[in-house]
């Protein structure tokens, strides 16, 4: 008996250890001095500061929670009653609304939300807060259902007739009689309902929009990128969920230990232990909201007809302070959003959603602008342009700067170690050097098509913007003999962590991307090939739809000042598009200077920027997923 | 008692609101061409050519299922001890552990796989320590090693809570009489105690194998872009690509296959317990 003991203590133990490892390995994490994920540099708190400085991240945690409680609250009341009608329903009725009520349930969530999603956009509800809530209710109300359903089958049904009987109105037998005894299950759904709306990730990340994030959906835009005061919030999330756990298996003791002293006292002690909880979390949830800033200014609506500014923009692309400053100078509010693809961007817009400040690519931008969705400036507003850049002037998306001015820019290069790549190598192949089997296993690919296939063209001597299926088919050959031959790993975001601790000796990146790996890593070099490469640029355009121009040209001026633009590209690490500014952080006593990534080339004659076309871009889509599972 | 039946009604408009017509739409736009509004709608099967023609779709789609199958088969087998060691604790204990279990499942899903990233990664804590004793580091992230460590991690829980609760609803007496009756502990495990979880076990597959067929966040974070699953397929095909046509039409597919496997699972379920002339339910 004491042998088996002591390997059921072995058994719990192990998987307690495989529980909470990753948990304590995050919690330490978050105390990290450096951006690293893997390396511990020493004590900070340091993404604490970030996390509670970060307006979004205090508005996902509000959005979270308002969901979560008002989603509770309706789907336990409405699955409660649901479930009582169906007990007493025909036959007939109770099987047909079970099975559809289990649909969700039995439903891969994805579907369901892909359901919601279609749902939404035929309707032509703007996705949004009332769209979140409104699916988080829906799904959170079949498993209150249930979990209520089953204790109703073991209610003895003559208890409510007998209550009737005795002179108890329905609604007097119901609230009386039934409620209180399948109280276990509406307690137990309430839970549920709580714990899959405060953690849905899928179904929220298909529904929601205009800026409206919950915890879920905000980790997921920022694991795209390294960000530690995910961690920090996790940290938090974790210690608040401990003491809630602990409070919730502790007051019941403490009570009855209360209650065997003195009877009276038990609700009591209860109340002076809830009391001060439960106002410190409405409290907190009034902070949260009113740290998210509500700047009414009726200045701001008499002049441009509108407070609210809706900006579209890459994630990680902006210093959190640009936006505030914009809302302090002009009390407005900013409802910031970010996505992670052009083509993110581009379907949200697809799904009906109006914004006023969208930060595209230039093939993008060209593609918007066939299609007719966007609107020209109005220059007098912007006099900040004449401090562009002129290397980003008058690209061929939009050769009089019409509609665009540039926020950040670049080319796509080859980060390199300078220790183990020899130079002359990379002068020699160019991009064939990623076929080269002496950098076998030691190469990161950028999970983007378009990157992809550009310097497989480029190696091959052809133009980027080739539309012959020929050579886009050579094009493909050549990914997948780089798949199949030389071992590289496909990443996104990832990359540039793994750069910066030397994990491997090359990587495809974008030039700003590589400007920080370089100031991390002095190791690390760039290197743009002789044959070639793409120059691009993302500006900021103001989509035709846009609910209030008038402001977001304000904005684009704003963002093209001199401050602004310091501010953005130190924080980012992206080539400024305000010629002062890069030339000041790549110059001599500049915090780029002697990067050779920050600044790249420009007007070089090989380098090509690209151009839209809906027909390659669908070859190349198809290829790309082909290639991404080669082996 | 029928006036309560009318309790019934508001929910039966909302479920074909919010359930009925969004299913629907998945079916009416899986069948459908892209592009086209509703009032000009031009029915096909393009979409599902495309998929069932593709032997790369059809590749992603037997890797997801040999993934979410690998994942139910190791819950199994990490939850059953554990759930039956919970369960032979004292009751205050058990309670205990049940609490330490759930609540990491309160903590994001999304945060929690995040955390394996650093721990797999080629230079995380995993591959430090192996190199601190002077073993060559291996690559754990990006692999299906990776995937299915963050889906077991992820879902094992359900397996355990759902084993434990029916090894706790067990009748103990009948292992007393079958200990009267002579068996061993073996024996007793083997003849009594197994077969009376069984539906445990049966309604943790399905809690296990439905979000491992569809997860897309797990293979996207530990798999990296590699490593696609059909969750990931059908994200792109919305999110991405803008294909809104081609990825209902494989989330149709999807949820017609995880639908009849689930009606299998639990007709086997079914059948078994009718043979003993139990009944029994899997949820």
């Amino acid at each position: 008996m004491k042998k088996f003991h002591v390997s059921r203590k072995l058994i719990i133990g192990g998987i307690l250890l495989f529980f909470y490892l990753p948990i304590l390995y995050l919690v330490i994490f978050s105390f990290n001095d450096s951006r690293s994920l893997t390396n511990f540099q020493g004590f900070s708190l340091h993404w604490y500061e970030q996390m509670f400085s970060d307006q979004n991240m205090l508005e996902a945690i509000y959005y979270t929670l308002v969901i979560a409680v008002i989603a509770t609250i309706v789907s336990t009341i409405v699955g409660t009653i649901t479930a009582i009608g169906l007990s007493k329903s025909r036959r007939i009725v109770r099987e047909v609304v079970t099975q559809i009520n289990d649909l969700p349930i039995m439903n891969p969530e994805i579907v369901t939300a892909i359901g919601f999603m279609l749902f939404y956009v035929s309707l032509h509800i703007e996705k949004g807060f009332a769209t979140l809530l409104l699916s988080h209710i829906a799904f959170c109300i079949p498993y209150v259902i249930l979990s209520v359903m089953p204790k109703l089958r073991s209610l003895d049904p003559n208890i409510a007739e007998a209550a009737m009987d005795l002179g108890a109105t329905p609604f007097q037998s119901l609230r009386k009689v039934i409620v209180p005894q399948i109280m276990p299950g509406i307690i137990s759904g309430a839970l549920i309902a709580f714990t899959m709306s405060f953690d849905d990730f899928i179904i929220s990340y298909f529904v929601t929009g205009n800026g409206v994030k919950n915890i879920s959906t905000l980790v997921w835009t920022m694991s795209k990128r390294i960000n530690p005061s995910i961690n920090a919030l996790s940290t938090i999330i974790v210690v608040i969920i401990t003491i809630a756990l602990i409070l919730v298996n502790i007051l019941p003791i403490i009570k009855s230990n209360v209650e065997k002293k003195n009877p009276a006292m038990g609700r009591r002690v209860i109340a002076l232990i809830m009391v001060p909880i439960i106002a410190a979390a409405g409290f907190g949830l009034f902070w949260l909201k009113g740290s998210s800033g509500n700047a009414s200014a009726s200045a701001a609506i008499q002049k441009y007809g509108s407070d609210v500014l809706k900006v579209y923009n890459w994630g990680e692309y902006i210093d959190p302070s640009v936006n505030k400053a914009f809302e302090k100078k002009f009390g407005v509010k900013v409802i910031y959003d970010t996505f992670d693809s052009n083509e993110l961007m581009y379907t949200k817009l697809q799904g009906g959603e109006a914004f006023d400040v969208l930060v595209p690519s230039d093939y993008m931008i060209e593609r918007l602008l066939n299609e007719n969705l966007l609107q020209p400036l109005d220059k007098k507003m912007i006099p900040n342009l004449d401090q562009i850049y002129e290397g980003v002037r008058k690209l061929p998306y939009d050769p009089t700067n019409k509609y665009s001015v540039p926020y950040f820019w670049g080319t796509v290069g080859i980060v390199y170690n300078k220790k183990n790549v020899s130079k002359a190598d990379l002068d020699k192949e160019g991009f064939n050097i990623l076929l080269d089997q002496n950098y076998k296993g030691k190469l990161y690919i950028y999970d983007s098509e378009r990157d992809s296939f550009m310097m497989a063209l480029k190696a091959l001597g052809y133009s980027m913007n080739t539309t012959d299926p020929k050579e886009l088919k050579a094009a493909y050959d050549w990914l997948v003999k780089l798949k199949t031959t030389m071992d590289p790993e496909i990443v996104t975001d990832e990359v540039i962590d793994a750069m910066v601790n030397g994990n491997k000796d090359m990587a495809v990146v974008y030039s700003g991307d590589a400007a920080y790996i370089l100031s991390q890593n002095p190791d690390m070099d760039y290197y743009m090939p002789a044959e070639g490469t793409n120059f691009w640029s993302d500006a900021m355009v103001i989509p035709k739809n846009a609910p209030n121009p008038k402001l977001a040209n304000e904005y684009i001026n704003f963002i093209s000042d001199y401050e602004q633009s310091y501010k953005n590209s130190i924080f980012v690490g992206y080539a400024s598009s305000n010629a002062d500014v890069l030339h000041d952080l790549s110059s001599e006593g500049g915090e780029f200077a002697g990067n050779h990534a920050y600044k790249p080339r420009i007007h070089y004659k090989n380098d090509e920027v690209f151009q839209y076309n809906d027909k390659t871009k669908k070859i190349m889509s198809d290829y790309w997923t082909k290639v991404r599972i080669a082996k | 008692m029928k006036q309560f039946r009318r309790l019934t009604y508001p929910y039966i408009i909302w479920i074909s609101a919010m359930i009925v017509i969004p299913m629907l739409l998945i079916v009416l736009y899986a069948f459908t061409k892209q592009g086209n509004d509703v009032a000009t709608l031009q029915f096909t099967f393009d979409n599902f050519t495309k998929f069932f023609t593709d032997p790369d779709f059809l590749k992603i789609l037997f890797l997801s299922l040999r993934i979410a199958l690998i994942t139910t088969i190791l819950c199994v087998l990490i939850g059953y001890p554990v759930a039956y060691a919970i369960a032979q604790a004292s009751p205050a204990r058990q309670n205990f552990y049940i609490l330490l279990i759930t609540l990491p499942m309160w903590i994001n899903m999304l945060v929690r796989t995040y955390a394996w990233i650093g721990i797999l990664a080629d230079n995380g804590v995993i591959n430090n320590i192996l190199q601190f004793f002077g073993m060559s580091p291996t690559k754990l992230l990006y692999t299906d090693f990776a995937v299915t460590l963050g889906m077991v991690y992820n879902f094992v829980p359900f397996m355990i809570l759902q084993i434990h609760s029916s090894l706790t609803k067990m009748d103990r007496s009948l292992l007393d009489a079958a200990n009267d009756l002579g068996a061993n502990k073996v024996q007793a495990f083997r003849r009594v105690t197994f077969p009376l979880s069984l539906p445990g076990v049966i309604s943790g597959i399905t809690l296990v194998f439905l979000p491992a067929v569809s997860s897309f966040v797990i293979p996207k974070l530990l798999g990296g872009a590699g490593k696609p699953l059909i969750g990931n397929i059908i994200e792109t095909q919305f999110i991405t690509v803008g294909e809104w046509n081609f990825g209902s039409a494989i989330s149709m597919i999807m949820a017609v296959i995880i639908m009849a496997s689930m009606y299998v699972t639990r007709k086997l379920d079914k059948d078994n317990d009718e043979e003993k002339g139990k009944r029994g339910r899997a949820l």
